[in-house]
């Protein structure tokens, strides 16, 4: 490995340290054996959309070949793959929207999964047009599901999006051709057009993709954040601790990784189980400890304050510590490469999914029929591996720091309650956070949120970015991996207001929250949406005219990919701190950081150098400002 | 123009005026000429709060110009405009300062202009118990006499401690409320800048009641906030003048409700044009928590009358 810092987290870097001294490779290391990238993949020029290819054309303009087999240009191909890319993170989300939305289906009062927050159902319901009155909870809870599933493959008629959005930005959409459909018609359609002899206009491309990303946010991702909650609870701000040190030296130290919250939710009320917590004593351990990675511990440790292990590139890491007994996970982001991490230790990796089977791993289906069931015997398998553990081998990392987590759209709303004057109301409103904005008190809001990615410094991007933003009095809400930089970092503590400027101080101080708030995984981005749009709809402005902005400093998924182009075209200016693989196509990347800001006034901006995102950003939301008078 | 470029603008007005008042000092009385206001101890005390130093003669309080300037830095951040708004209130005393230079009595009844430092030390005994609950300073214009001698009964009635500045004084005077120490309605004068003379009664306090070091500005202005309930209304139409005052007054920690349209700060500058609501949305904004349940009795009942005597025509 070369000398290069590979990580601002001092308890990677340890770990690192002994994943080589235990002779076994780590993503960093898979990275290095495969040297430097090939540069057409990375500029985007090379298509494998048919067999008379694998094509690749010069990223240089008039030089080399300029046109695949089929007479593809580099922007055709560039602007294909990237359409691709949002339609594979739209899937993913869409998948996780779609199995939450059958849950909510199967919702008994007696079943495993139960309906927690009656009154966001109820809200919720009334935006689908579900009738509410006089109705047995379950029986509208059904209904919303099945209506909401329709949303999904609907062949006529427009799909309910929430009221959160501005009709302002309908119309732009309507305008623009983009306005979403059926969220799996928006996917099928941008693989049709992405086939050989389809569409070959970049500009129609990515307008493809654009009204495919919007099925994600505002569709598959929305409606996962808000029938989770209904099934799980509605987050409250309450307290973790992350980082590596919340593994446990003497208890059955489990890890969750993945992304539903199907899944956690039962782990986690089987770990609280009496009956378990005997089992895991008999074996010689104090207790369960359960612990989170990636968005599962996002969704868990909002609901239940469960502990933060770790984000996307610790996921080995937490392995390496030789102190996990299960590694427990469903879909999305896991390595596979954990299945031969796990040989070299103790640690059980258990995948649960259907959709997502790891050669190499233990598979215990979440039974649909019994959940309990099935999490009672993961638990299990873990605890029975607990005396497999070899003590000589476990190095738990002292380090963890304590967060805040838990502001949901709601908790933030009842936060802001509590600067209003009762005698001027109005209650359960973002008036407060728009006054603030307006005044200059705040000067604007940013959104950090992505993954982990070797290419760039392990959470430096995340953590400079926040920093700088919340000095120059931008408040952070962070999602996914970010969030868990952001809580290694001992940024979500209320103390972390002595790193903000003057007036985000002080507006922590009188709404009493940190300056950085974690509002969940990466579905739950579709909470930021709820707030960017409520506060665009009190202020009677469109979102893009408002000084908020997206980052995605260290992203690599094609989610972050789709998430990106639905934040831009939702009309908020997004940063990416990795380069897209579109650097080929000069007229992508013209319409991606220039022209696409006259169809829906945001762009993205790419810049890897954290400190200059900051400057960058600082300037936009200057700029908006100005424009919009404030 | 956005909030903070209006607070900018209100103290470079503050400015120029004090560079105005003090060229026209120097030009009557002389750079020697002696600066001081009646009855203290603490020279011209924003400027003696903030620096630690003792205006004596025309010549340093035209030096003093100086720390007007340079609290005003033109950032658009939330220090630099509570700066701003300091800056104004050092103005502010300076041109109140000049008043009392350029005559020996620039007040006359009903105004009372500075409040000397005997009757801030006979303040700080009911202050401390809760007995005056508050410090109202009642600021501008009302739409009518009636309302504001509502506003400014009420308040009374609480025993709240009112300071009146502007044309606020002709109409509570026009809604017959009944005005002195003891009956604690003071009207201050007509400038805004007679505002000043309520600020230098809170930073007073500060040094007097608190033992802050004159010269620690960052204990004087949590002093104030943690320790003297006041709060600012204000009526009428707002000039930047006026609001970069208000900056100051939320430096001071003392929110400021006014029933003009505003860029509203969640807890400290908020709207209420509803004049039977200002009383309580002022209250509820300082934190103030009436102590004695009010006795619903005809005449507005509380500490404030105790200083009244009855005429016999009454
Ligand atoms: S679609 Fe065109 S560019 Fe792509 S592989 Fe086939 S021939 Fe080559
Ligand atoms: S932030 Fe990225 S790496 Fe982390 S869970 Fe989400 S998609 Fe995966």
């Amino acid at each position: 490995m070369s000398e290069k810092v590979l990580s601002i987290d001092k308890t990677t870097l340890d770990m690192l340290d002994k994943a080589k001294k235990d002779g076994v490779e780590t993503a960093w290391d898979r990275k290095e054996a495969l040297k430097a990238p090939c540069g057409f993949g990375a500029a985007g020029v090379c298509c494998r959309n048919c067999t008379m290819g694998p094509c690749r054309v010069s990223p240089v303009p008039g030089k080399g070949a300029e046109r695949g087999i089929c007479g593809a240009t580099a922007d055709v191909i560039v602007s294909r793959n990237y359409a691709r890319m949002v339609a594979g993170g739209t899937a993913a989300h869409s998948d996780h929207g779609r199995s939450i939305c059958l849950d909510l289906y199967h919702t008994s009062p007696d079943g495993d999964i139960k309906v927690k927050d009656e009154k966001k159902l109820m809200k919720v319901a009334a935006r689908f047009g579900v009738k509410t009155e006089g109705r047995d909870i379950y029986e509208i809870a059904h209904e919303l599901a099945a209506t909401g599933l329709q949303d999904y493959g609907r062949q006529f008629g427009e799909p309910c999006l929430p009221p959160t959005l501005p009709e302002k930005r309908r119309e732009i959409w309507r305008k623009l051709g983009i306005y979403p459909r059926a969220v799996d018609r928006e996917i099928a359609s941008v693989m049709h057009a992405s086939h050989i002899g389809c569409t070959a206009d970049a500009e129609s491309m990515i307008k493809i993709a654009m009204r495919c990303s919007l099925t994600d946010g505002w569709m598959g991702s929305y409606m996962a954040t808000e029938f989770s909650d209904i099934m799980f609870g509605t987050p409250k701000a309450r307290h973790t601790e992350a980082n590596l040190g919340v593994l446990e030296d003497n208890q059955v130290n489990i890890v969750l990784h993945g992304h539903e919250p199907t899944l956690s939710e039962m782990i986690v009320a089987a770990a609280e189980l009496p009956e378990m917590i005997e089992l895991a004593k008999s074996v010689g351990a104090d207790g369960i400890n359960l612990c989170g990675m990636c968005c599962t511990a996002n969704e868990a440790t909002m609901r239940h304050g469960v502990k933060l292990a770790g984000n996307f590139m610790q996921q080995e890491l937490a392995v390496v510590t030789g102190a996990v007994e299960a590694l427990v996970v469903d879909v999305q982001c896991i390595f596979p490469a954990l299945a031969k991490l796990s040989e070299s230790y103790h640690t059980k990796f258990i995948t649960t999914s259907p959709k997502a089977r790891i050669k190499g791993s233990t598979f215990i289906e979440l039974d649909e029929e019994d959940r309990m069931g099935s999490a009672k015997k993961i638990i299990t398998e873990a605890i029975m591996n607990f005396k497999n553990r070899d003590r000589s081998k476990v190095m738990i990392p002292e380090l963890k720091s304590e967060a805040e987590v838990g502001y949901s759209v709601e908790q933030i709303l009842n936060k802001l309650d509590g600067v209003v004057n009762s005698h001027i109301g109005p209650m359960q409103s973002a008036k407060p956070l728009a006054d603030v904005i307006v005044a200059g008190v705040i000067r604007g809001a940013a959104g950090v949120v992505g993954c982990n990615n070797p290419k760039n410094v392990h959470d430096e991007g995340h953590i400079e970015v926040i920093k700088g933003l919340i000095k120059n009095d931008i408040i952070v809400v962070v999602t996914g991996c970010s969030a868990q930089a952001a809580a290694k970092h001992g940024l979500l503590r209320k103390e972390a207001r002595e790193l903000a400027g003057p007036g985000l101080k002080k507006v922590c101080e009188l709404v009493d929250i940190p300056p950085v708030l974690h509002m969940g995984s990466c579905v739950d981005i579709s909470r930021i949406l709820e707030l960017v749009g409520t506060t665009a709809n009190h202020l009677g402005v469109d979102m893009s005219d408002l000084p908020v902005v997206g980052v995605a400093p260290e992203y690599m998924s094609e989610k972050a990919i789709a998430i990106g182009t639905y934040v831009v075209t939702s009309g908020i200016d997004t940063w990416l701190g990795v380069v897209p693989p579109v650097t080929g196509g000069p007229e992508v990347v013209d319409i991606l950081t220039n022209r696409i800001e006259e169809w829906v006034g945001a762009k993205f901006f790419v810049e890897p150098d954290p400190h200059k995102t900051v400057e960058q950003i600082v300037a936009r939301v200057n700029e908006k400002r100005k424009k919009l008078g404030i | 123009m956005n909030l903070f470029q209006t607070i900018f603008t209100g103290s470079k007005q503050a400015l120029a005026a004090a560079e105005g008042i003090v060229k026209k000092a120097v030009e009557e009385k002389g750079r020697d000429h002696k600066v001081a206001f009646p009855d203290t101890a603490y020279s011209l005390p924003v400027i003696y709060a903030a620096t630690g130093k003792k205006i004596t003669t025309v010549a340093e309080l035209e030096g003093a110009l100086d720390i007007v300037r340079s609290l005003i830095v033109e950032e658009e951040m939330l220090d630099k405009a509570l700066n701003s708004g300091l800056a104004t209130a050092v103005a502010a005393e300076i041109v109140e300062a000049a008043k009392y230079v350029l005559s020996d009595a620039p007040y006359s009844e009903p105004c009372v202009g500075f409040v000397s430092d005997p009757i801030i030390r006979s303040l700080g005994v009911p202050l401390v118990t809760g007995d005056i609950p508050g410090v109202a300073v009642v600021l501008g214009e009302c739409p009518d006499a009636e309302s504001a001698a509502k506003v400014i009964k009420d308040y009374q009635s609480k025993g709240i401690m009112t300071f009146l500045v502007g044309k606020v004084i002709d109409q509570a005077i026009e809604g017959n409320v009944k005005m002195g120490l003891d009956l604690r309605v003071v009207p201050l004068g007509y400038d805004v800048t007679s505002v000043i003379h309520v600020v230098t009664v809170a930073i007073r306090a500060a040094l007097i009641f608190g033992g802050v070091k004159p010269g620690n500005l960052a204990e004087v202005l949590q002093y104030c906030s943690d320790r003297v309930p006041a709060f600012v209304n204000a009526f009428g139409p707002l000039s930047e003048l006026v609001v970069s005052c208000g900056a100051g007054a939320i430096a001071l920690g003392f929110p400021v409700i006014t029933d003009q349209t505003v860029t509203e700060v969640p807890t400290l500058l908020l709207t209420q044009k509803d004049y039977d609501k200002v009383v309580k949305t002022s209250l509820e904004a300082r934190k103030i928590k009436i102590k004695v349940t009010e006795i619903p009795i005809p005449v507005a009942f509380a500490a404030a009358f105790e200083g009244e005597r009855i005429r016999k025509n009454d």
